[in-house]
């Protein structure tokens, strides 16, 4: 039996550079930076002042349903937003008589109560700063039904298969900044193997709030580049100090590539490959070798049927943290050998800033656009070279190539290591 | 069939209110004996719900050694290690792998999987950070700049969801294939399946799955009484008088591995995973449709799946969460899937509450041991059929399996079902 192969044939993003899909692509291919001082709330107090927000987001023109977004947080009003997009995008939308053919794969954010909510019942309940249940018990917090609701593991999968009405197999995951990679290679899996025919894969995810950005200032994980937010994000540059906290949404939909084909639909590109790894090294930090995103990438290239010299992009994790970025890189070196100098290399978050949960996804929507367009994306901000990221950057402006293979990487805190590899609709 | 790879259990491992081992439980279970209890974590003597099946004389040294471990991550964590470490033993693997040359052990380690199905967000994580809001009285630039000074720098990392993928990957050098489902209830049923997909498409050679959670907070409580979820006495499944669901804790892990390699060693195998099916309804975040469409679905993908039919199947462990919606439309599929003449029917949150996203594996569990004795425990706490219920074979008391393969039942929130399928062989 010959194993099925997953096209893609529709993309959907919000993100700090774009609310859509052709805005985020158009940004990042001029270098155009979404990041700034957080204007969500009041940040001054904090080490990192600066995010990368999504900016001017109404979800209510993009999905309609109002009813819906009262159960949304902000991350699910992304969400909803890309898986809309995506499904105009393809052009092909579950029916009442496949809805049940449709899965949906989704990597979602671990943020479930809003910080105004967390304000709310430190009023109500723990006003001297210990939680007191029997204040819980008599006062009328928390009577709203929706606000429970709202705070749920899955409360995003719940509505993104209720508003579309996908009827299948549905999965929710989270590894941290792997999130949104997993989730891809989840649906890939559930094609193959014929749970679903369709899937709406990608993920969502928003932690910048007081309790997101502090727990990361806590960690020391972020850039306090306060007075220069468009250059804080700086992936494999000698000086980078930090990520910068993003947040928004991506979605794809993936289907059977004969059936794509047969419906006429507009492929971007093959999802070939999944890889999936645990570093089991450090909670933070995987191990300066390169051990463990290399079992990934070398997983990924094996189950797509591809050598590494076919490679022409990546699509780096590229988080601008001093140890992600040695290790990439590290990895980089052992899965690619001498055929390194001829694959360009890039971390978008450079522009879009780290979007957590949703950053594998988004990645993935971006190497289906360069591989459409022919072009990779610049690493932005790149102007110090460090000797232990000895790749070929794409430096200064996005640079216009044929790219056959892409590979992007994801890997998140817990050690788990996402790679998807990408084959151009002329390759496969 | 979608594979011709067979995958069996070879370790297994469980904690809730019932015992900290699977015989523990087991024999609960099977003696009629419920654990729930008034809830002693709190005061709760002016609360409208107030029982629960909570794990007691389990500290965090007696789940998991390592006292470093203790300030890296919650409890629900220590629950998740403890069972996965139980079935890890169980299974021997560390003991093989000591036996292989140092290049087969990097290959041995990068081909075990790794698989968690957590509750996700707890409530209570929050709490860390009331003195600060205290402190900063509304203002958060006071927030921003006292931040240091009142919450732990490893706050994160503490209440990631993912912590027990990362542990059991650290403790046991695992490095394969992995994932954290957090599918609420479904998490821990969701993780086995995935698991044994991960084996029969050869992305692995051997995993282990584990779901773990610790619902039991206050919030959590109050939320599931006033949506009407939760019962205010105990917990009696598919029952006339049935009034809501009770919380319990703690975790379940089972160890998969390919069938034809668990041959080679010197291992008893414990059953063999048969297939599964999950679907969703699509109805929202808490709303079951009354026909119990998505459960009857679920059979018939995993029936499917594991190339067998309705009338194999030699009796059913229910969900059973003993709430009116849920049992109501879990009885109509079980009907719809089944006819009129079901196999034996049962349930075993009435015993030790429902663990949420640890409920799905426990339950797996359970039902191999009951394949292996060759009883279907009872309901202990059932007295009364539903008549506004399709009949189901359901007793309070042990009933004989009608073959030796079991269905096992897992439903959650976003109208989320999955159907699991184990068996034993007769040798």
């Amino acid at each position: 039996m010959t194993r099925r192969r997953v096209a893609i044939t529709g993309v959907g993003m919000v993100t700090p550079v774009g609310n859509n899909a052709p805005d985020t692509w158009g940004s990042l291919r001029a270098g155009r930076s979404g990041l700034g001082v957080i204007q969500n709330f009041d940040a001054s107090g904090f080490s990192a002042r600066i995010g990368a927000e999504v900016k001017g987001f109404k979800p209510n023109g993009l999905v309609g349903d109002r009813k819906l977004l009262k159960l949304a947080s902000r991350a699910h009003g992304f969400a909803l937003a890309a898986a809309e997009e995506a499904f105009a995008d393809a052009g092909l939308r579950p029916e009442p008589h496949t809805g049940h053919r449709w899965g949906c794969s989704v990597g979602a954010g671990m943020m479930g109560v809003a910080f105004e909510e967390l304000q709310n019942l430190h009023r109500h309940c723990a006003e001297d700063g210990e939680f007191s249940p029997a204040a819980l018990v008599d006062s009328r917090f928390p009577a709203d039904p929706i606000a429970f609701c709202r705070s749920q593991s899955n409360t995003g999968l719940a509505l993104l298969t209720r508003h579309f009405s996908i009827r299948g197999y549905a999965t929710c995951v989270h590894t941290a900044c792997a999130s949104g990679g997993q989730a891809l290679g989840t649906a890939l899996k559930v094609l193959r193997r014929g749970a679903a025919d369709f899937m709406l894969a990608g993920g969502y995810d928003s932690m910048l709030n007081p309790i997101g950005v502090g727990a990361f200032c806590l960690l020391g994980a972020l850039s306090t580049d306060n007075d220069a937010p468009e250059r804080a994000s700086r992936p494999f540059d000698a000086t980078r100090n930090g990520f910068v906290l993003g947040e928004g949404a991506g979605f794809l939909v993936l289907e059977d590539w004969e059936a794509a084909h047969r419906r006429g639909a507009r492929i971007y590109a093959e999802l070939a490959g999944d890889g999936n790894s645990l570093s089991s090294y450090r909670i933070t930090d995987s191990h300066p070798s390169g051990d463990g995103p290399i079992q990934a990438m070398q997983q990924a290239l094996a189950d797509a049927g591809l050598a590494p010299e076919e490679v022409d992009y990546v699509n780096a994790h590229g988080t601008s943290t001093v140890m992600n970025d040695r290790s990439e890189c590290s990895a980089l070196r052992v899965v690619m050998g001498r055929h390194l100098e001829h694959v360009a290399v890039s971390s978008t978050k450079s522009c879009m800033g780290h979007l957590i949960a949703a950053a594998g996804a988004v990645e993935a929507g971006v190497c289906a656009l360069a591989i459409r367009d022919g072009i990779a994306p610049v690493n932005a901000n790149f102007l110090h070279p460090d000797p232990d990221c000895d790749v070929d950057l794409v430096k200064g402006k996005s640079r216009a190539m044929p790219i056959r293979v892409a590979l992007s990487n994801s890997f998140g805190f817990g050690g788990s290591n996402s790679c998807l590899a990408f084959r151009g609709s002329a390759e496969s | 069939m979608t594979s011709s790879e067979r995958v069996c259990i070879t370790g297994v491992g469980a904690v809730c209110g019932a015992g900290g081992t699977v015989d523990a439980i087991w024999d609960a279970v099977i003696a009629g004996r419920s654990v729930i209890g008034p809830i002693t974590r709190w005061e709760t003597s002016d609360w409208p719900a107030r029982r629960a099946a909570e794990v007691a004389n389990m500290d965090s040294r007696t789940l998991v050694e390592d006292r470093k471990l203790h300030k890296l991550i919650s409890r629900t964590d220590l629950f998740g290690l403890y069972a996965a470490d139980a079935a890890i033993k169980q299974s021997g693997l560390a003991v093989y792998r000591e036996t292989l040359a140092p290049d087969a052990v990097a290959l041995f380690n990068d081909r075990c999987g790794v698989f968690a199905g957590c509750g996700g967000g707890n409530y209570q994580n929050n709490y860390d950070f009331f003195p600060l809001l205290t402190k900063a009285e509304g203002n958060l630039e006071t927030f921003g700049r006292e931040l240091q000074t009142s919450v732990n720098p490893m706050w994160l990392l503490r209440n990631l969801p993912n912590n027990v993928l990362c542990h059991i990957g650290i403790r046991h050098n695992f490095k394969g294939t992995n994932a954290c489902i957090t599918q609420q209830c479904l998490a821990g049923a969701l993780a086995v399946s995935e698991a044994a997909a991960s084996i029969r498409a050869g992305e692995a050679d051997r995993a282990v799955a584990v779901g773990h959670d610790t619902p039991l907070e206050p919030e959590t409580v109050l939320h599931y009484h006033r949506l009407g979820l939760m019962s205010e006495d105990t917990l009696r499944p598919f029952d006339a008088t049935r009034s809501g669901t009770i919380f319990g804790e703690g975790a379940a892990a089972v160890v998969l591995e390919k069938t034809a390699q668990a041959r080679t060693r010197d291992v008893k195998i414990l059953g063999e995973f048969l297939g599964s099916g999950c679907v969703t309804e699509a109805t929202g975040i808490v709303e079951v449709r009354p026909d119990g469409d998505g459960l009857a679905r679920a059979i018939r993908l995993a029936l499917q799946d594991a190339g067998l039919s309705a009338n194999a199947v030699g009796f059913i462990v229910a969900h059973g969460n003993g709430t009116r919606a849920s049992d109501a439309s879990e009885a109509s599929a079980i009907y719809e899937v089944f006819g009129p003449n079901p196999p034996p029917v049962t349930a075993f949150k009435w015993a030790f509450g429902h663990l949420i996203a640890a409920s799905g594996p426990l339950d797996m569990v359970l039902a191999l041991r009951a394949l292996k004795c060759g009883t279907v425990p009872g309901v202990g706490t059932f007295r009364r059929a539903d008549p506004d219920l399709p009949p189901l074979p359901l007793s309070a008391f042990p009933q004989k399996p009608s073959s030796n393969i079991a269905l096992v039942l897992s439903r959650g929130f976003a109208a989320m079902n999955l159907a699991l399928l184990v068996g034993m062989d007769e040798d």
